[in-house]
């Protein structure tokens, strides 16, 4: 991986960044920063509705509606600027423990919202009325919620790698 | 007490040389306020985008306000504590800083226009808050509460890329550019390799 992190950096796209990294460098963050809130937002408001703490005079699939397309298109976004910083800080991305986990967690995440997405559309109108009764749906939405924001501890942490010891790769060499 | 000697001596409390010393703390205080500020703007978002009439355009806007801005306010409380147990740490440093000013000044004008909003449109919001849209005012206000958080986001991650968590013995001269801070020659025509970025 190290091997893979030192090639990628020295491709024109990644040398680009470098070069302008004054700049570049805190855009790309600060538009994952801004992607990253669209999720928890988002992920907040649906799992809030399926716990019967806000949105309750809208149906599940209403509420979905209203924020699966921005979840989506901020998981995009995050995707786009997220490959934009491994391009640009291989070495810094790759060479983490904490990368890693967070792409495993990510994953995860992602994993779950498209399943529930797809469940909530197969599904009739009356299903997703009854879901959010279901005990296991509603701790599945707050483990979905717990996932996003460690998701975001594992992302910050990737800049506080040594945080790991010596199960960080980067404390190895 | 002077600023300086208050801003020395609230670096030198036992908590802020506990968080500055521990491995684990600065990370972890740093990621929960990060936590806090995506849950405060993606909140914000919700509301702004329904006073442009962008999003949830057919629900009551009272309704939403009620549902959205209490966790706003909880997530602003955890992105506020945070953020001063960050600034403790580095207090001069952060005093100091250029971004963390603007990012003062800019959380300061978020305020005002949250004050603005409701003591012109939110004042009348029985007679709009069906409506699709906010009145005219209310949408500038929406839309200068975006454009305001986005650049709370971009000084903040400013910040973390101009001040370090030592204690600098002295404040930075005031004519300390960006470009000597990250090592880059001062016409940035000359590659560099990449800063040690946080």
């Amino acid at each position: 991986m190290k091997q893979f992190a030192l090639w990628l950096s020295t491709t024109a796209p990644s040398v680009y960044i470098q070069e302008h990294n004054a700049w570049t460098i805190p855009a790309i963050q600060s538009i994952h920063i801004v992607g990253i809130a669209l999720v928890m937002g988002s992920v907040l408001m649906i799992d809030l509705r399926i716990l019967g703490w806000a949105w309750v005079d809208q149906t599940l699939r209403q509420t979905t509606n209203r924020f699966g397309p921005w979840l989506t298109g901020s998981l995009c976004l995050l995707l786009v600027t997220g490959i934009l910083m491994v391009i640009g800080e291989p070495v810094r991305e790759l060479v983490t423990l904490s990368f890693w986990l967070k792409m495993a967690l990510v994953a995860v995440g992602a994993l779950v919202a498209t399943i529930f997405q797809r469940a909530l559309r197969r599904h009739d109108e009356r299903w997703g009325d009854t879901l959010p009764h279901s005990h296991s749906v509603k701790i599945l939405a707050i483990a979905t919620f717990l996932v996003w924001v460690c998701v975001i501890v594992l992302g910050r942490l990737i800049a506080y790698d040594h945080v790991w010891g010596a199960w960080s790769p980067s404390e190895r060499q | 007490m002077d600023i300086t000697a208050t801003l020395e001596w609230l670096q030198s409390t036992s908590l802020a040389v506990y968080i500055r010393d521990s491995l684990y703390a600065f990370p972890l205080i740093e990621s929960t306020h990060v936590i806090g500020l995506t849950l405060v703007f993606g909140t914000i978002a919700i509301v702004d985008l329904r006073l442009l009439g962008i999003a949830s355009s057919e629900r009551s806007f009272q309704r939403l306000a009620s549902d959205t801005m209490k966790w706003t306010w909880a997530a602003f409380a955890l992105t506020a504590v945070t953020g001063v147990l960050m600034f403790i740490t580095n207090a001069s440093g952060y005093f100091h800083n250029g971004y963390f000013r603007t990012k003062l000044v800019l959380l300061v004008l978020a305020a005002i226009n949250v004050l603005v909003f409701e003591l012109t449109a939110g004042r009348s919001v029985k007679q709009w808050g069906e409506a699709s849209s906010a009145p005219p005012l209310g949408r500038a206000l929406a839309a200068v509460s975006l454009v305001l958080w986005l650049a709370i986001i971009v000084s903040g991650r400013m910040i973390g890329f101009t001040t370090t968590r030592a204690v600098l013995s002295e404040p930075l001269p005031a004519e300390t550019t960006l470009e000597d801070l990250l090592g880059l020659p001062s016409d940035g025509s000359q590659a560099q390799p990449a800063p040690e970025s946080k």
